[in-house]
């Protein structure tokens, strides 16, 4: 390559993402990460707890209870439910199942994942309701 | 309707501002105004034939076919990677400004050196490599090569880029790292590795399992929004990714 011409080149500012509506979904759909990794890191303080004892247990549950710590856990569910809606439309193209020869339809994909959240949710709710 | 009817539709002035950048005269690019009469049909493309033929013959921009074939008329709308062709004025209200396309050296007005974009096309290998024919090739009695079309399906979207390389001005990765193959380059790479008369995929996964290739890829996807034959790059690329990562556990096992 012509590196005299190559040279002129600007570098991408830090702020390229702000430049434009799409870059800001992007960022967004990246940004989900956040409150997930504080859901992350309060399960596992829980086990940590857990190990520890009765005490420590029932601290971890005031904790858990405590209004900022349930917004916080909130926005990490509708990270969670966001970043799916964005990946499961992106699955088929990056997956694009085949039957038989047949391409399988986009929503057809979109709509087995969905169904997939579903089942674990009903399962999830079937072994936790009972308790 | 006859033309002048249909031309005297909607005619209007509009304002566009170009960014010139003339080497010869100033070191610094700078924004340059033009009032243009224009109609429902007026493309940019159009608009900026107006002002080299009627008003400013020191503009300097690329275009061929006039019909979103040719890839040549490539430049940013308001932001924007669009072909000029295919740009038509009557979509835009106030202010339109025009730029050469992101992340390519500019060499003068809306011209870019596009080097490197064809550095990338040729590092994938965009052609048709067989090293082990059926039966060697006989300029007597060529055979054609057999192709179902279920085999045609599975990479014909891929086939229609027009290498106008608005996908690597749409691409934050390549504006960072200009040594990212890119999207049309990743994308023609995956087209050949899907052609059933093709069996260069070996050479050509060096090439895609580099942190240069697929893996710099972070899924952006504004590259298939801009595509303007809707080759869609992005799942081009980062099925590629799904590729380079089964082609790298094979080799495992193989040892």
């Amino acid at each position: 390559m012509d590196k005299s011409s190559s040279q002129r080149l600007p570098p991408l500012k830090r702020n390229w993402w702000l430049k434009h509506r799409f870059f800001k979904l992007y960022m967004l759909r990246e940004a989900t990460v956040l409150p997930l990794v504080f859901f992350t890191l309060c399960l596992i303080a829980g086990m940590v707890a857990l190990l520890q004892g009765a005490e420590s247990w029932q601290g971890w549950i005031a904790f858990m209870g405590s209004p900022i710590v349930l917004v916080l856990n909130l926005l990490a569910l509708a990270a969670s439910l966001f970043h799916a809606a964005t990946f499961f439309v992106l699955f088929p193209r990056v997956m694009p199942l085949r039957i038989a020869g047949h391409s399988l339809p986009d929503q057809a994909i979109v709509a087995g994942q969905w169904a997939g959240v579903v089942a674990v949710a009903l399962l999830f709710f079937w072994l936790f309701g009972r308790a | 309707m006859n033309t002048e009817q249909i031309n005297a539709k909607n005619v209007s002035t509009k304002h566009i501002s170009v960014k010139r950048y003339l080497p010869d005269s100033s070191a610094e690019p700078y924004w340059q105004q033009y009032e243009l009469p224009v109609d429902d049909s007026t493309s940019l493309l159009d608009a900026l034939n107006h002002i080299k033929e009627q008003l400013d013959s020191t503009l300097s921009y690329r275009w061929s076919c006039r019909m979103a074939i040719c890839g040549s008329c490539g430049v940013m709308v308001n932001g924007i990677p669009k072909l000029g062709c295919k740009t038509f004025l009557r979509d835009y209200e106030g202010e339109i400004r025009i730029e050469p396309l992101s992340h390519f050296p500019v060499q003068r007005d809306l011209v870019v050196d596009m080097e490197i974009f064809l550095e990338h096309l040729a590092a994938v290998k965009p052609y048709l490599i067989d090293d082990n024919p059926v039966k060697a090739f006989d300029p007597q009695t060529p055979e054609p090569y057999q192709q179902s079309p279920e085999q045609l399906a599975r990479y014909k979207q891929f086939a229609n880029c027009i290498n106008c390389g608005l996908c690597y001005s749409a691409c934050p990765q390549f504006g960072l790292n200009p040594e990212f193959l890119g999207p049309a380059a990743l994308t023609l790479a995956h087209r050949y590795n899907l052609d059933s008369r093709d069996h260069g995929k070996k050479q050509r996964m060096a090439e895609l399992n580099r942190h240069e290739g697929v893996w710099s890829c972070t899924f952006v996807g504004f590259c298939s929004k801009v595509c303007p034959k809707h080759v869609d790059p992005a799942a081009a690329v980062n099925q590629g990714k799904v590729e380079a990562a089964k082609h790298t556990l094979i080799a495992l096992f193989k040892g």
